[in-house]
């Protein structure tokens, strides 16, 4: 990894060092040699940068998957640390570019420059870092597939740390035997494979497109300007949610109007106003320009009670609310003023796009599902007359059907149960002893005559009796004396002992799977050969035989902390002993080599 | 399953049955035994069509008088549903028969659906049907060939019998739409001419009420035939709408137009064919009534059939010419009206007077207006008929105005809404009593049930559609778990009382609690939430209101959003993207409208509603001037308080807003209603019963965090595996049915003994005081009433 440029900066006001490396950007805390923060370049995003003259220089980098993204501060002296941003931003910049080269390829056409193409003049130059938008996000549902490529999620860094992130139990173990250096990164991760797999199918999970609409708002900046920040996601989201828009910067971009200057533009149109979500629009209108290009595209708002474009889709006969207006004359006197439907017209255009993004998102879903979910309209064979039966069903009338079971699948099956078949045969053949039954019979009645006598005489040991009630209450109490105290034992050392606990546990994991063959054929790279696995077993058992000083140092500060120490000592015994018998069984081991070949 | 009602074999198509479906179907059978009328509620979602058709079907097959079913519901989407039950219904009864004769029986079972010509079209052209398929066009076309475009679809019925059109079974809609693309013919016709043959028929409400439709479809049906309402909690509603007609200003200028060409067209026809007209003639002189095939009327009289008069038509209108002109007349003084700028209410009386003053017109040839019409059209042989609408309304106005004094009411209303200031003027003819439509039919038919999930309280609908029924009811629900959830939000998180009344209703905190609500629901919900408003104008300047104050971004967060338009067809189209949400996992909340197009007749079952939210009190638009004049005579006539009536019927509203999320005892759904006002005794008291017994004291008065806690904590119980130990208590099998009968009947028999007793010895001890109070005693102990013992038996 060369560096190809370094620069003092800090990261959540701790100062540090950010470098960036061939592969990666980094950034050391002052003191520490393993980088706090630590992106592959495939993963950023996006940039964006204080303006000059700002009182701090930052930059900030937005990820592939998270939203917040990192944000540095330039800590050198002014000048300095402006051409040191301005260094990091040019090499950033063709990172950002390749990348999403290789993202957009099966993504609408965006504009090179919409990294960072705020509109200018009236709205004017984005200038402050921006502020996190939802949007930012999106752009991996956008992207037609993910920027880390997630061949191997085993060996994948990443992977491993969202792995440790989201259970902290995991992580605190991590911290204290990986970094500490008492086992490797790879030993400890050898075993917990099926995590990482389960972190990485959940990390390569599609998310849903968000249902927000699309709805730019200008936020107001000081001096009474707005200004509305545009990021490819919005462009793309735009686009997607108004085709007009699109066709627009498809006839005048760039032949007639620059990136820049459409945006501006448009924004600044009637088009906008009237695709802004919101009955405000209405108000708006006669405050806004007339444009000559935009206003081409216009559009009447769709404020008819019928839509402007009816649609005759075939519509399930169950919810067709048209054939119930159709069915008779229209009779009786009109509604009244508050029941007549679309007198608000300001709001049927709002109303109508609600429908229409939901429906454009719920396709988006589907179509993306592939199979999706089965539909319950569907469900139900052709002979119900279209899946009505499924409807008007009422389930828990019906008697409760034995479910028909999951099929065992079973290797070997053939062979199974033929020597289940040879083994019921030979049984059968072994000879049974005859029953006389009519002996038997007179046997059992001869057992029972009298039953009720004997059943009347029974009598239960008045001691016994008392002696098992007796145990029982002891039971009760202790128990019930155990859960009072139960909390006697200071924080700090319960602490102590549970860490001590988990550690020696993870020693014996290691230990043992050294020793045993792994379950599966899946190994993470780790000791594979026999004398490797000898030597980490040798290793293991070193530390487990440290274990019982570390039990005694526990017992010693809980005598000094107070604490019964017999209590701490039972508590670790279990774990003691189970360090005894693997070192007992690594004793003898180690006393016959031969056993072992053999 | 089959078991025996008295002496009566049912066949339900279940393995199981609900005890509230067999109490529903004992008190049925007591009201068809008894050839009388029935109130009945029966919780939604409880299987309240199939227990019916069940029943009835049972019924028919069983005793050899068969009384046709007249099923009514509300709207298509009901009638395909009921036509479904009845389907499956059938095929299971098939599937038991228990011999060839009874299957052979069963198999000539035939159940049919009707709805409008359009919705049954399956010509290219349907606004065209009358004009395609009229009497004087057909035979046109017969004469000779070509002449005239005809409807290929209803010309080859011609050669087919009427009884073999349909072959025996049950067609629902779509079922008989296949079979007219499969074989080329009209699906409208198809029906019309198959309805003598029927057993069942399923139609909508208005083919029974309204005088129009009825006397073409409902004509011939036998008096013994069994009427059923379903879900009626509306019928006062559509019986007053029809005998309601509304005129504007443009409906004017085009009956005018159309009087105009009237003319024109008599003009030509005294040139070319003069015979017609004096033929005409001669047949209103000698009082004839032209019978033509019903279904190809244009249209008939607007008036029920005991009001029509028996008589000629009168001198005066009986020429072509001189009806035409006294057409023109009557639509020019209906204009001069319109020019007035202050509101007028009028009795049919007044009006009648003021007409006569003016211009002459008396109340006699003013009843015959739409017949006359209806046979001056015929004789005309017109084509393009629908140009004629307004015309007609007008007919049926005069019709209407001078045939009922009581129970009606002239409002012309000059502006649209109070602050209007374009005269946009409408004459409403209003009906105000919802008994003068059903009459007829309580008349006519012996049994007429009216039944629905919320129908409380029990005794409005005999007072409002003035009848005495026989069997009265309304019945719990059995759960062993509780299924649903019913909670009122009196007030947000904040602690301000939220309302949907009038003057709090836009205040921004009132908006953004309501919002809150909505926001915290969509979070915790799985799947489908449906929230309901009290009016359109409110549901569209809230949804414009929560976007711009941002509570609507976060509901994109959790689930998509669909609301109801104007428009049906794209309210049906948001509806099935509604629902594939919500089969697809993704979620999604409805808004919609209680007395809306969506509130009626779709279900919300599973997990198409886990939550209802009712936001609101879904009460009237109380400054409405027809509403108040009908509050005004419920009030002078059936001493029905305005406040009592308004009440209900939000509440009825509410009730069957929140009902349609539940399909069954495992179902689950949560039902919230949102105002303060939902709190009040008086208000939950209107509920359904089957509702109210489960808001707790602690649940009627909730803030939105309280009720979320509440919800949070329902939908983890809710979620456990359900119990087996349902059966027996909530569901009962054949067994069950039968303990619960030897019961009943051992009840029976102990309370006849005991009165017998009683009476024996009542009799001896004739002046003995002492033992008659033991007697007293025993009696009490003994003889619980049948329907306690029911209950006790339900409750368990």
């Amino acid at each position: 990894m060369s560096t190809v440029c370094t620069a003092k900066a800090s990261y959540k006001k701790i100062p540090g060092l950010l470098e960036l490396t061939s592969t990666h950007l980094q950034w050391t805390q002052d003191g520490k040699k393993a980088p706090a923060v630590h992106v592959a370049h495939t993963e950023v995003s996006s940039l964006f940068s204080s303006k000059e003259g700002a009182a701090q220089v930052r930059l900030k980098v937005g990820l592939e998957n998270d939203s917040n993204g990192h944000n540095f501060a330039f800590t050198s002296p002014a000048p300095l640390a402006l051409t040191e941003r301005e260094t990091f931003k040019a090499q950033l910049t063709t990172i950002i570019s390749n990348n999403r080269a290789a993202r957009d390829t099966g993504a609408v056409q965006l504009p090179q420059t919409g990294v960072q193409t705020p509109s200018n003049g009236g709205i004017r130059r984005a200038p402050a870092p921006v502020p996190p938008r939802p949007s930012d996000s999106r752009a991996e549902s956008v992207s037609s597939h993910r920027g880390t490529p997630v061949n191997d999620p085993i060996n994948d860094f990443h992977v491993r740390k969202k792995v440790l992130l989201n259970t902290p139990e995991l992580a605190a173990l991590h911290r204290e035997l990986v970094m500490s250096g008492q086992i490797t990164e790879t030993e400890f991760w050898e075993g917990r494979e099926q995590l990482l797999l389960a972190q990485a199918a959940s990390d390569s999970q599609k998310k849903g497109r968000p249902g927000q609409l699309v709805d730019p708002r200008p936020q107001a900046v000081e001096g009474g300007e707005v200004k509305i920040v545009i990021t490819p996601q919005l462009v793309h989201d735009i686009f997607d949610e108004y085709p007009v828009v699109a066709k627009a910067y498809d006839e005048n971009v760039p032949s007639k109007l620059s990136e820049a200057e459409f945006w501006k533009r448009y924004f600044q149109s009637k088009l906008f106003h009237s695709h802004r979500a919101s009955i405000r629009s209405t108000a708006t209108q006669h405050v806004v320009k007339d444009d000559a290009i935009f206003d081409k595209y216009l559009e009447r708002p769709d404020d008819e009670l019928e839509p402007r474009r009816p649609r005759d889709d075939e519509v399930d006969m169950f919810i067709d609310l048209e054939a119930t207006r159709e069915d008779h004359e229209e009779t009786g006197n009109e509604r009244d003023v508050t029941m007549q439907a679309g007198k608000q017209r300001g709001a049927l255009p709002l109303i109508r796009k609600f429908n229409e993004h939901s429906e454009r998102l719920l396709k988006s879903a589907i179509s993306t599902d592939g199979t999706g979910k089965r539909r319950r309209l569907d469900s139900g064979d052709a002979s119900d007359s279209g899946g009505h039966y499924s409807q008007i069903d009422l389930a828990d009338l019906h008697n409760p059907e034995p479910s028909s079971g999951v099929l065992l699948e079973m290797q070997d099956r053939q062979r199974y149960f033929e020597s289940r078949a040879g083994a019921a045969a030979s049984a059968e053949q072994a000879p049974r002893p005859t029953v006389d039954l009519r002996a038997a019979w007179q046997q059992m009645r001869r057992d029972l005559d009298g039953w009720q006598g004997h059943l009347a005489q029974l009598k239960t040991d008045r001691k016994a009796a008392e002696a098992a009630l007796a145990s029982m209450t002891e039971n009760v109490a202790t128990r019930l004396d155990a859960q009072k105290r139960k909390a006697d034992i200071p924080e700090e050392i319960f602490g102590q002992m549970r860490t001590c606990q988990t550690a020696a546990n993870e020693f014996l994991r290691q230990f043992w799977s050294a020793i045993y063959p792994p379950v599966g054929e899946s190994t993470l790279g780790g000791p594979t050969t026999l004398a490797q696995k000898t030597a980490k077993a040798t290793r293991m058992a070193g530390y487990l035989t440290k274990t019982s000083e570390k039990v005694g140092a526990i017992v010693r500060a809980a005598e000094m902390a107070g604490v019964d120490r017999s209590r701490v000592q039972t508590g670790m015994q279990p774990t003691l002993d189970a360090a005894k018998r693997a070192l007992e069984f690594w004793e003898t081991r180690k006393a016959a080599p031969g056993a072992r070949r053999a | 399953m089959k078991f025996f009602i008295d002496d009566l074999p049912i066949i339900f198509p279940y393995d199981r049955i609900y005890p509230e479906q067999y109490a529903y179907m004992c008190d049925l059978k007591r009201t068809l035994d008894a050839t009388g009328h029935c109130v009945l509620e029966m919780p939604s979602g409880t299987g309240k069509t199939v227990s019916l058709l069940s029943l009835i079907v049972s019924y028919q097959q069983f005793f050899p008088v068969k009384r046709k079913l007249i099923y009514c519901s509300r709207t298509v989407p009901e009638i395909e549903k009921a036509l479904s039950e009845l389907k499956r219904l059938m095929a299971y009864r098939i599937s038991v028969a228990e011999n060839n004769e009874q299957r052979e029986k069963e198999e000539a079972f035939i159940g049919l659906g009707l709805t409008s010509r359009k919705n049954l079209c399956i010509h290219p052209e349907d606004a065209r049907c009358r004009d395609l398929t009229n009497p004087a066009v057909v035979n046109k076309a017969r004469a000779e060939p070509g002449s005239v475009e005809v409807c290929s679809f209803h010309e080859n019925m011609n050669d087919i019998p009427n009884e073999n059109i349909l072959s025996p079974g049950i067609w629902t809609l779509a079922d008989v739409l296949q079979h007219g693309r499969d074989t080329g013919t009209c699906p409208y016709f198809t029906i019309r001419r198959s309805m003598p043959f029927v057993d069942v028929i399923i139609y909508s409400f208005h083919y029974l009420l309204d005088p129009k439709v009825a006397e073409q479809v409902s004509k011939e049906m036998s008096k013994d035939s069994i009427v059923v309402f379903d879900e009626a909690h509306n019928i006062d509603n559509v019986c007053i709408e029809s005998l309601s007609i509304d005129l504007t200003r443009p409906m004017l200028d085009a009956a005018a137009r159309s009087v105009d060409k009237l003319a024109d067209q008599i003009d030509e026809i005294k040139k070319t064919d003069a015979s017609k007209l004096q033929d005409e003639y001669a047949k209103l002189v000698e009082g004839l009534q032209e019978a033509a095939s019903d279904e190809d009327a244009f249209t008939s009289t607007p008036v029920l059939p005991e009001d029509l008069l028996k008589e000629a038509i009168p001198g005066n209108i009986r020429k072509a010419e001189h009806f035409v002109a006294f057409l023109k007349r009557l639509v020019e003084y209906l204009k001069t009206r319109m020019r007035v700028l202050h509101v007028v209410a009028e009795t049919p009386l007044s009006f009648l007077q003021h007409l006569k003053d003016i211009t002459y017109i008396e109340r006699r040839p003013l009843r015959f207006c739409a017949e006359r019409l209806q046979s001056l059209v015929r004789t005309l042989e017109l084509n393009r008929l629908d140009e004629y609408s307004s015309l007609q309304k007008v007919a049926n106005f005069a019709t209407l105005v001078s045939t009922y004094e009581k129970g009606f009411l002239l409002i012309l209303e000059p502006f649209e809404t109070d602050n209007a200031t374009v005269p946009n003027p409408i004459f409403h003819f209003v009906c105000m009593d919802p008994a003068i439509a059903i009459k007829p039919v309580f008349e006519r038919f012996s049994s007429v049930v009216i039944t629905s999930g919320t129908i409380s309280p029990l005794d409005m609908y005999p007072k409002m559609l003035q009848f005495t029924p026989v069997v009265q009811e309304t019945y719990a629900m059995t759960l062993t778990r509780n299924a649903f959830l019913p909670l009122v939000i009196t007030r947000g998180s904040d602690q301000v009382a939220i309302s949907s009344r009038f003057e709090v209703r836009n205040d921004p905190a009132v908006v953004r609690n309501f919002g809150s609500i909505l926001v915290e629901y969509s979070k915790i919900v799985p799947d489908g939430v449906v929230a309901f408003f009290p009016s359109y104008l409110y549901m569209e300047s809230i949804v414009a209101a929560w976007n711009d104050m941002g509570i609507l971004n976060e509901v994109w967060k959790h689930k998509l959003i669909f609301v109801e338009t104007p428009d049906a067809n794209e309210t049906s189209i948001a509806l099935e993207n509604y629902r594939r949400a919500c089969d697809n996992g993704r979620g999604a909340v409805l808004l919609s409208v209680a007395r809306g197009k969506v509130s009626e007749g779709i279900d919300f079952d599973h997990n198409y509603g886990r939550a209802v939210i009712m936001f609101g009190v879904p009460y009237q638009y109380t400054e409405s001037r027809i509403l108040k004049a009908r509050l005004e005579y419920l009030r002078d006539a059936y001493r029905i308080r305005e406040s009592e009536f308004l009440g209900f019927d939000a509440i009825r509203n509410a009730a069957q807003c929140v009902g349609r999320a539940l399909r069954g005892k495992t179902d689950w759904g949560l039902m919230i209603f949102a105002d303060k006002r939902f709190a009040r005794a008086d208000k939950r008291a209107k509920l359904p019963r089957w509702i109210n017994q489960y808001i707790t004291e602690t649940a009627a008065n909730l803030s939105t965090d309280m009720a979320l806690t509440l919800s949070k904590l329902f939908m983890r119980t809710i979620s456990q595996p359900v119990g087996e130990n349902s059966t027996g208590v909530s569901l009962w099998t054949v067994e069950d049915v039968e303990k619960a009968q030897a019961a009943q009947r051992q009840a029976e028999a102990e309370q006849t003994a005991a009165v017998a007793a009683q009476q024996s010895r009542a009799s001896q001890g004739l002046g003995l005081g002492e033992p008659m109070d033991e007697d007293d005693d025993e009696y009490d102990a003994g003889g619980l009433s049948e329907r306690v013992l029911g209950e006790v038996n339900l409750d368990i």
